[in-house]
């Protein structure tokens, strides 16, 4: 019943942790919301803790158990968004800060434009370093899908980067 | 050499590194020959290296303590114990006898109730606020005959005027298990604390306890019980109200 020491121990727990805070910031914004994320999934992890052999497959699985979570979470909200919609109390989605002063910062804020589905597929591909196998297996979508989000999530960080804020431009200019 | 141009999901294996080496090599040949498109893969390389920069190092960030795994075991073991003991308790109120099952069930639904609760409410309702204080010479001897039918001795209005309290109201209230009242007294700055009383001997201790921003302080004498209400946060009023306590 309970998994071998090799499995969830508390150094491999230790190892992962970080990444998947990562992974989870990548998804909500709030830092407190992605621990309390983190923390879901890993009691998740622990309670349905099952031998898997290697530390990918391990890394994989949680990642995946993370974001279904927070796909269950976002839906959850969706739908409190849109009934409060219907009702003329729409919540203003909320704009990227308009200062950073990096070409990095100015790349992450573009980031943070993007919607959560193409922000975990480019953090999960260039970050992470998963194969476009493990990225479908981890979001739970054929490979194929994994190929045109990709695309789709590049191109919109691309023009998202352009259009940062003017005080960025001198500095994108440098670094070019 | 290679004369196809490669497709968009070559470009991107190309720049997350998932070629081998001779696909690798192709796609840079092809690229060295199409500016346009290498000044594309270039900008989606640089948006890639400057997104892991961004992300660089999360294991220097500040630790949570929940996420620590001694933490999170102990969590799962809590909800694991939680959940077997539901079990087991269901398990026992099956196979145990209803006699059994109606006793814990009292003493359930007697520790679910705050003791003296209805003190506090009856404070809240009469006491908060002075609109309440009608209590004129004639209405006091009255208050003051109904309390003594009712309790007897015990139902004697206690005086605080030494403590600068005087009482400004009363209401005739019902319990279960009879009459009760609720005194209010006030100082000149506006302080009230409240004195209940009703019938039932629960308390062989006295006790107290906080609810909200209110402090009761009660006890039981013979078969009557007391409470004094007062603001948590006034320790004059608290002072007098123990200073009326199990042996005023």
């Amino acid at each position: 019943m309970t998994a071998p020491a090799t499995d969830l121990d508390d150094a491999t727990l230790r190892a992962l942790i970080p990444r998947l805070r990562r992974f989870a910031r990548s998804l909500v914004h709030e830092p407190a919301a992605a621990d309390d994320l983190v923390q879901a999934t890993l009691e998740r992890a622990l309670i349905h803790g099952r031998a898997r052999h290697t530390p990918d497959a391990l890394q994989g699985w949680l990642f995946s158990i993370l974001y279904r979570q927070f796909v269950d979470e976002h839906r959850r909200a969706q739908r409190w968004r849109r009934l409060a919609q219907l009702f003329g109390q729409a919540e203003p989605e909320h704009a990227p800060s308009a200062e950073s002063v990096t070409a990095t910062r100015a790349t992450l804020a573009a980031f943070d434009t993007l919607p959560a589905e193409q922000r975990a597929l480019l953090l999960l591909v260039s970050v992470e370093g998963f194969s476009y196998r493990e990225v479908a297996q981890t979001l739970g979508v054929p490979i194929g899908t994994v190929m045109s989000r990709l695309a789709r999530a590049r191109q919109a960080l691309r023009v998202a980067s352009e259009t940062a804020p003017r005080s960025d431009r001198p500095v994108l200019k440098v670094l070019r | 050499m290679i004369h196809l141009a490669p497709s968009e999901a070559d470009l991107h294996a190309y720049v997350d590194g998932q070629l081998d080496g001779e696909a690798r090599g192709e796609i840079e040949r092809w690229l060295a020959a199409h500016p346009e498109r290498a000044a594309v893969v270039a900008d989606w390389k640089r948006d890639a290296e400057r997104l892991r920069v961004s992300q660089a190092l999360p294991e220097h960030w500040p630790a949570n303590p929940m996420l620590e795994p001694a933490h999170l075991r102990r969590r799962v073991r809590a909800r694991r114990r939680a959940r077997l003991g539901l079990a087991a308790a269901l398990l026992l109120s099956l196979g145990l006898g209803t006699g059994v099952g109606w006793q814990a069930k009292q003493m359930q639904v007697a520790s679910a109730r705050l003791p003296m609760a209805d003190a506090v409410s009856a404070y809240r309702l009469f006491a908060v606020s002075d609109r309440g204080d009608t209590l004129d010479a004639a209405g006091r001897a009255q208050l003051q005959d109904w309390l003594t039918g009712h309790f007897g001795p015990l139902g004697a209005m206690p005086d605080l005027q030494a403590q600068g309290f005087h009482l400004v109201g009363g209401q005739r209230l019902s319990t279960e298990q009879g009459a009760a009242a609720m005194l209010v007294y006030a100082d000149a700055n506006g302080a009230r604390i409240g004195v209940y009383v009703r019938p039932g001997g629960w308390f062989r201790e006295p006790g107290q306890r906080r609810d909200g921003e209110l402090l009761a302080q009660y006890w039981s004498h013979g078969n009557t019980s007391f409470a004094v209400v007062s603001p948590f946060d006034n320790r004059r009023a608290r002072g007098v109200a123990s200073l009326l306590g199990p042996q005023g």
